[in-house]
Formats: structure tokens, sequence, C-alpha cells
């Protein structure tokens, strides 16, 4: 007699009310999609420059990565210099609202820098230097 | 319909049973999307410095007014010609843009430059003032 009316209860419980989970988890569900920016990174670490200046680039999606050793990388790929603006122009056109950042290594050559500043150029997209703020 | 309703509370009964309709396929779903943009999220927070390379046509006719910071390759920084200490550089850019402000700014890397230096002297010029429009550097022939 007890362990039906136990069983009864516990019966009851069973039905939980998703209703409050539901919301909380559409509600994640919805945030993580507008933050979603599907950032390509480039794919290698670089010790960037310190700058004290520099600020929060927010739009800055097209990453390319100069290494120490001069070597260019886009969406974890090895670039020649002379492929660099295609590249860039591939990523414009997936989101034309980004601009490009370089993450150029402190101890790579201004060479290399500016052949990718110069790529973007010519891709008309607006481009800036990765740094360290301290 | 399968079954013959006699009366209306008989009609009412079935339209609750199928109001309630079974979530679980659904919240699978949303979950299985919940995870997927949660491990997608990458929230990047870069921090950078705005530069430009002008288009080489410029290169050569220098602004007789322009402030033109040269950065050697051997690491040597000059601002019009007087060889000055990486340290010294934003000081140096301040006084001269107090001296003119109209003065423009161009920089001038060589090409076994360091990005360091580079990236130093931008900052400079920033922290100088010229913050409004992005920093144009450019080759120079040593």
């Amino acid at each position: 007699m007890r362990r039906t009316v136990l069983d009864n209860s516990q019966d009851e419980e069973e039905g939980i009310n998703l209703t409050p989970m539901l919301d909380v988890v559409f509600i994640m569900l919805i945030f993580f999609i507008v933050t979603a920016s599907f950032v390509k990174e480039a794919g290698i670490d670089v010790l960037r420059p310190d700058a004290k200046t520099a600020i929060n680039k927010k739009n800055a999606n097209i990453l390319v990565a100069i290494s120490s050793k001069n070597e260019i990388w886009i969406d974890r790929q090895k670039v020649d210099k002379q492929a660099v603006r295609g590249q860039i122009e591939r990523l414009h056109a997936e989101n034309p609202e980004g601009s490009v950042l370089i993450q150029a290594d402190r101890d790579s050559q201004s060479e290399t820098l500016l052949a990718v500043m110069a790529a973007a150029r010519e891709a008309k997209v607006g481009v800036s230097i990765s740094a360290v703020a301290d | 319909m399968a079954r013959r309703v006699d009366n209306l509370s008989q009609i009412m009964a079935q339209a609750d049973e199928e109001a309630e309709i079974d979530l679980t396929p659904m919240l699978d779903v949303v979950f299985i999307m919940l995870i997927f943009f949660i491990v997608t999220a990458s929230f990047l927070r870069e921090f950078g410095v705005d530069a430009t390379k002008p288009p080489s046509v410029q290169q050569s006719q220098t602004d007789a007014k322009s402030i033109a910071v040269k950065i050697y390759s051997s690491g040597e920084i000059t601002i019009d010609g007087l060889s000055i200490d990486p340290r010294a550089v934003s000081a140096q850019i301040t006084r001269r843009k107090a001296e003119n402000p109209d003065a423009g700014l161009a920089v001038l890397a060589g090409k076994r430059a360091k990005t360091a230096l580079v990236v130093g002297v931008v900052d400079s010029a920033r922290d100088a003032g010229f913050r409004s429009d992005p920093i144009p550097i450019s080759e120079l022939n040593e």
C-alpha cells in the first residue's frame, strides 16, 4: 500500500515542466548564432609587437600572419607572396564587412609586411597591424 | 478518424491529447545546434594599429612639409636626416607637429627593417597625435 503511494508521487514528478529550460536554451542558442563570426584563424602563433595606442579591432576578420621567417599564413595555409591578394579577395567576398588584420611577428621584415599591405590595398580592404596593447 | 466520437466531451479530450506535442526530437536538435555554436564561437579579441600603404606613385614625392620617419634595415631611425633613438621618436614627432601643425607624416621602412621597429614608429606617431587617419608606410630605397 505504501509502495503504491510512493510510486504515484514519483510518476507525477517525472513530468517536469521543461518550458523554462527551453526558454534558456533558446536564448543561449540565439546568442551564439548572433555572435558567431566564423573567423578563419591564420594558423600560426606570432609574437606581436607592443603598441600602447593599439585599439580593439572588432571587425578585423581576415587574419594574415607573418612568421619570424617571413612566411605568410592565411586560413591555416602557407601562402605565396603573389597569392596573398587572391586569398584576401576571396575572404573579403565571403565577409564583405571585415578588414584585414596583419599578425606580423616582431622579428619579421618589413618587406613582407609591406607586400601584404600592398595586396590588401589592391583588394580595397582596410588594414591594421596586430599589436599587444600594454 | 478511426474512433467514433459520441459527444462533445470526448472530442475535447482528444484535442487535449493531441495538444501535447513530443518535444524531445526538437530539444535534441536545439541542443546539438547550441553545442555547435558554443564550440565554433571564437570571441576574437585582437588589438591593432591602423596603417596603409600608399600607391607606389606617391612614394618618391615626399611632401616637403611632411615629417618623414625613415627606418633603415640596420635598425637606425632618422627623422629628416637626424638619427634618433627609438624611444625618442614620439617626442620628436610631437615637437615637429607642434612646429608645423599641418604637417603630414610618412613612414619609410627599409626592406629588412624589423616589424617591431615599424610598429613602434607607427605607435609613436599615433601617440604624437596622428590618430585620425591610418599611418602610411612605404618602402625606403636604401
